[in-house]
């Protein structure tokens, strides 16, 4: 992909047989657009895919060539910004990777609730979030990039690696891994530094069922948003991707 | 800038936190050496209790009871008012205390140094270590932050008067706001009150500054006795079972109330 901008944001978004990947990206892009309306955003779609839609979270490694941006911020497209971001391009302008650390609760805490964490609790991984991701265009987010490739087309190797692998590859643990192998500080800011997406997971936040839209009070401020009357910080990460603010 | 301490008592069947009121009240002045102001429905004052003001008022109206652990019964609980503090103080910066806080020291005086127009606790912990009492320090299903309305501490200014009138609309809404945060108990709490109407004063961002230490709480299973005028000894059972006892020479909430009437009684 040729170089387009300086910055931008790169939002994947892949419709399956039962997510709309592309709506959830759109509301992700309006919703940043409502802070930073200049904003440089771009929605990758299944069609943009360099070698092709490789099936769920092992077409992430493409998003490098297909970035049109010399300094990329990847978002994961279910997710809102409730508040600006843009003041992190000058929190990694200086890295050439940085990879989200932790996340928080509806209260704007770090959460240490570990429910969903417990295989790299075991496995003594980063806890990180590709949910939110920065590069510029450098040989190190090359090399990141081919170790993510790598370590997707040789998960049957690599899991042989972890007490009790997924089956199949995700992206958060793969970028652990490679986070690992390449030295975590070389790809995270010191932790407490960074972003860290809200996390409306049941377990992270206090619900009683896995769909929060249904059972906590939410309100748009357009912009921004308010769940359970508190205002929102940062990107809110709303899990049930059927969730449409409007 | 004047400043003094105020502090509301309305009895019940059980409790006198009037004469809880006038102990407190000597402490304040030996502690603090700030004049006191009484909120309360009682029109003959006993001899001997010495506030520098009482502000007469009607028995808050209220059907409004609540399980005291150490009476074992239900009494009623006329705290309906405290939210009035704003319009009752007769000072310009104003400490309002729950007359079972005990005064032991002279550390409430650097709330009057910080420069905030409100303060409260965020934060309570009960002194014996007791790690469920931490679950406290949230309230409703949803486990919403409290601010404890123990202590209040605050100035003439526009953003007190409007967290106190927030929390006459939260008091006389109550049944809303109980419903929109999931609280499980029918009892109106003015912490619950103080809480939601930070929240909503501070642009819904849970930003508001707080009292820079933590409150220090002596439950009701906690046996309470007083040492001497300011040395307090606590019995408890620790959390693996042992029985233990410290000295407290602090100042702290004495959740206690019949523990604490027995000290007033007969004070060192």
């Amino acid at each position: 992909m040729p170089i387009l901008a300086e910055r931008g944001y790169l939002i994947p978004a892949v419709n399956t047989e039962t997510v709309d990947y592309v709506a959830c990206a759109e509301q992700l892009a309006d919703s940043i657009r409502q802070w930073h309306p200049a904003a440089n955003i771009t929605i990758l779609t299944k069609e943009m895919l360099p070698h092709g839609d490789l099936g769920g979270y092992a077409n992430d490694w493409q998003c490098f060539a297909a970035s049109p941006y010399r300094q990329t911020i990847k978002l994961e497209a279910d997710m809102y910004a409730a508040t600006p971001i843009d003041h992190w391009w000058t929190l990694f302008e200086k890295r050439d990777v940085v990879i989200s650390q932790g996340c928080k609760g509806l209260y704007n805490e770090p959460s240490d609730n570990r429910t969903y964490r417990r295989l790299f609790d075991e496995n003594r991984l980063p806890d990180l979030y590709n949910a939110v991701t920065y590069w510029r265009l450098s040989s190190t987010a090359k090399e990141f990039f081919e170790l993510v490739r790598s370590i997707f087309e040789n998960w049957n190797r690599f899991k042989t690696l972890l007490k009790f692998p997924d089956e199949s590859a995700t992206t958060d643990v793969v970028y652990a891994m490679a986070a690992v192998i390449m030295g975590v500080d070389a790809v995270t800011l010191p932790p407490g530094t960074g972003p860290q997406i809200t996390h409306m997971k049941r377990g992270i936040i206090p619900t009683m069922t896995d769909d929060w839209t249904r059972e906590l009070v939410w309100e748009s401020t357009d912009p921004g948003l308010r769940i359970h009357t508190v205002a929102q910080s940062g990107l809110v990460h709303y899990h049930n991707k059927d969730w449409r603010i409007a | 800038m004047t400043q003094g301490v105020l502090l509301f008592a309305f009895n019940n069947e059980q409790i006198d936190y009037l004469a809880m009121a006038a102990w407190s009240a000597r402490n304040i002045r030996r502690h603090l050496n700030l004049p006191t102001c009484v909120v309360t429905n009682v029109v003959d004052m006993p001899a001997g209790y010495q506030f520098d003001q009482v502000v007469a008022v009607d028995l808050p109206p209220t059907e409004q009871t609540r399980y005291f652990k150490d009476y074992k019964g239900v009494g009623a609980w006329h705290n309906k008012n405290r939210s009035n503090a704003y319009e009752l103080s007769p000072w310009d910066h104003t400490l309002v205390l729950d007359v079972d806080f005990v005064v032991a020291t002279n550390q409430l005086n650097v709330l009057f140094d910080i420069d905030q127009d409100f303060l409260a606790h965020r934060w309570a912990y009960d002194v014996s270590g007791f790690p469920a009492f931490h679950d406290n320090n949230w309230f409703g299903t949803y486990k919403m932050p409290m601010s404890w309305a123990t202590i209040m501490c605050f100035r003439r200014s526009k953003k007190a008067e409007l967290i106190f009138n927030t929390m006459q609309m939260i008091r006389d809404n109550w049944l809303h706001y109980r419903q929109l945060y999931q609280v499980s108990e029918h009892t109106f709490r003015n912490d619950y009150a103080l809480s939601i109407a930070m929240n909503l004063v501070d642009g819904h961002t849970l930003s508001t500054p707080s009292i820079p230490w933590q409150l220090a709480s002596v439950t009701p299973e906690t046996k309470l006795i007083q040492i001497d005028p300011d040395t307090y000894k606590i019995q408890y059972e620790s959390a693996d079972s042992k029985s233990k006892w410290m000295l407290l020479t602090q100042d702290f909430h004495a959740m206690g109330k019949q523990a604490l009437g027995a000290i007033v009684a007969n004070p060192c």
